[in-house]
């Protein structure tokens, strides 16, 4: 009953009036990004991380939270309506919620992405109330290998399931570490990697990083495709599905919850990851397979369920163990850090007020998204006509204005901006960014927690294999390094012998 | 043989994005390894500052290595350096950027309200034919709705340049 007591205690928190209106600013801005192709939950929480400084931490969370999960319910839009996904993880919508747009079912569409939505985000949270305290009771016994076991465990599998070349993936995130080096060494207090330049002693910031890397890079290349986006043409009616639709897809939004909550779980795991397993478990279990990608009502309501309980099993590791599973959980923890917090197992004894306020707000939150999603949807039809030339100078200026108000320096503006181009040629050369933030933010306890285990071990690197946790984190990790570049070598090999 | 020369000479020229990205990452790699034996790398049991640097810089060595022979066995095609911006509006891209170093360094110069006023009429004429007026207008909107937001709301110090504003 301890759970309902702490729900209750959560709610007195949400419930503040500071409080509902953070969930709402951040849930409506949420819709907004989500809705808007071109900038995402990430780039969207990176320049707004700035504006949270004047606030509470718990109002801060309740918001850039309420920005993430609303941008699932965005996302949505944008893809059944222009089969352009708004956010990443709205990808897989396109396949069939625009194939049923097309059918002049636009409104079951999005009528059953917001329902499904809503109901996968309150089971997710569900979920995070009953996993978080036993997982962070567990945590307490973490030493110092078991955590490095788990962020280098977390770090694989973001770069063993981020999209294209793992080579890639692991040369991102091993740049991640090194930017995270840049400053003051935590042990000795010597410089390392800062040019001379005083105003690397403190290290790169996460706002900068993430805001040119996301932030400036989305707007550089959006503005060198700039392709007209084509709002399909269409009556939107029957928003609330008929009951055959609720038939079919009722499994569909139930296994998506399930199977995206424990996704969002996993390091490296997330929204993206769980909304096309979704798709493919929906379509692998379907007696119709061959609708799928023709207007399959499943295709819609899955994907778009998983996406959502994704986002509150990725508050699991980051409250309990202190680790970001995916890069917009490591902007939350970089933003739980600025506020003076530790996000760990701590966390829900020491800070009840921002675990239990925060899981509450998305209660309100979700009912909120359903409210602005299912009756305001032609408002949002409309937001969607604002031509891109209007938006992206405004956007560039919130990067600059938010990289320079966290410490009034114009050198953070001008690592924004070299961010930005970095980002650019990046995306230029298929370079993932994903990685590299999540490298950087788990930097520092990587390189504390690697350090400490080989001073308790006096110098032997055993101490990782004779831990259950850290062995187990740690072999799994090679594991997927080992098949992931399994096919370099033999490509190379063949070529080599071939030749 | 001088046209067996000129055609191995293209492919050295040639290389895709893939090779000259794999040759970049190798270069900081090396510098990386050459600051962190600057600063000290100790060894297993007593780490220096330089410790993890190096060894990531070693990784990410050994990485770009793999990145620029695997390349090197693929055929050339699509991946070609030419075909990155092929078809892309890039000058725009250009454009803006240098708008924004420009920007970053007159702003503590002419401060938040001029510079950035500059800076929003300029974006506004590259993103589209308008009229100079609604330019000039769309810049003045921005800059005092931020202002009054950043500056006003949320209390941040924005640069306020020579003139003191």
């Amino acid at each position: 009953m301890i759970i309902f007591d702490n729900l209750f205690y959560g709610f007195s928190v949400a419930l503040q009036p500071e409080h509902i209106l953070v969930c709402f600013l951040g849930v409506l801005l949420g819709t907004l990004i989500g809705v808007l192709p071109g900038i995402g939950p990430l780039g969207a929480i990176a320049i707004l991380l700035p504006a949270t400084f004047r606030m509470s931490p718990v109002s801060a969370i309740i918001m850039l939270a309420g920005i993430y999960y609303g941008a699932m319910y965005g996302g949505s839009i944008t893809s059944i309506l222009v089969n352009i996904p708004g956010e990443a993880a709205t990808v897989v919508t396109c396949l069939d919620g625009h194939e049923m747009a097309k059918q002049g079912r636009a409104g079951p569409a999005l009528g059953i992405a917001a329902f499904g939505s809503f109901i996968a985000g309150t089971l997710g949270i569900v979920g995070l109330m009953v996993f978080a305290a036993p997982l962070a009771e567990f945590a307490l016994k973490f030493g110092p290998p078991e955590y490095f076991g788990v962020i280098f465990l977390g770090m694989t599998l973001l770069m063993y399931l981020s999209r294209g070349s793992l080579l890639k993936g692991v040369m991102m995130a091993v740049l991640g570490l090194i930017i995270s080096f840049v400053g003051l060494d935590p042990i000795e207090g010597s410089t390392r990697l800062t040019f001379n330049l005083l105003q690397l002693w403190d290290g790169i910031g996460i706002v900068p990083l993430a805001m040119g890397l996301f932030g400036i890079a989305e707007i550089l290349i959006n503005i060198e495709e700039s392709a007209p986006h084509e709002v399909l043409k269409t009556k939107i009616k029957n928003i609330f599905p008929n009951l055959s639709d609720w038939m079919k897809s009722k499994g569909a939004i139930l296994r998506g919850s399930i199977l995206g909550f424990f996704l969002g779980i996993l390091p490296g795991g997330g929204a993206i990851i769980s909304s096309f397993a979704s798709y493919g478990l929906e379509k692998r279990i379907s007696k119709e397979p061959e609708k799928f990608g023709r207007g399959a009502i499943e295709g819609v309501a899955g994907p778009e369920s998983a996406n959502n309980s994704a986002t509150a099993g990725a508050f699991v590791p980051l409250f309990t163990l202190g680790i970001p599973s995916n890069v917009v959980m490591a902007l939350l923890f970089g933003a739980l850090t600025i506020h003076g917090m530790r996000p760990g197992p701590f966390l829900m004894t020491n800070h009840p007020d921002l675990f239990w306020g925060v899981v509450s707000s998305m209660y309100i939150g979700n009912i909120m998204l359903l409210i602005l999603n299912v009756p305001l949807i032609p408002l949002w039809v409309q937001v969607l006509k604002i031509p891109y030339k209007i938006l992206f100078p405004l956007i560039l200026l919130f990067c600059i204005i938010g990289a320079y108000s966290i410490r009034s320096s114009i050198f953070d503006v001008h690592l924004t901006i070299i961010f930005g181009i970095v980002g650019y040629l990046f995306r230029k050369f298929d370079y993932e960014a994903a990685p590299l933030v999540l490298a950087f933010v788990l930097g520092p306890l990587f390189e504390s927690n690697l350090r400490q285990s080989l001073t308790l071990s006096k110098g032997s690197f055993s101490i990782f294999f004779t831990r259950p946790i850290s062995a187990v984190s740690i072999i799994v990790a090679i594991v997927l390094l080992v098949i992931g570049f399994m096919p370099y070598f033999t490509k190379a090999r063949e070529k080599f012998e071939g030749k | 043989m001088p046209c067996s020369r000129e055609s191995s000479f293209k492919r050295v020229i040639m290389i895709n994005r893939d090779q000259l990205s794999g040759f970049f990452w190798l270069a900081i790699s090396i510098f990386v390894c050459i600051e962190a034996n600057r600063v000290g790398i100790g060894d297993v049991h007593s780490q220096g500052p330089g410790f993890l640097p190096f060894w990531s810089g070693v990784m990410l060595s050994a990485f770009s290595i793999i990145l620029v022979v695997t390349n090197t066995l693929k055929k050339r095609g699509k991946r070609e350096i030419k075909n990155l911006w092929k078809a892309m509006s890039w000058g725009k891209v250009v454009l803006v950027l240098i708008l924004l170093l420009i920007y970053a360094l007159l702003l503590p110069r002419l401060g938040y309200l001029i510079a950035t006023f500059g800076l929003m009429t300029l974006l506004f004429g590259i993103a589209g034919k308008t009229k100079l007026w609604i330019k000039l207008l769309a810049g003045t909107i921005t800059v005092l709705a931020t202002y009054i937001i950043f500056y006003v709301w949320l209390e941040v110090q924005l640069p306020k340049g020579i003139l003191g504003f």
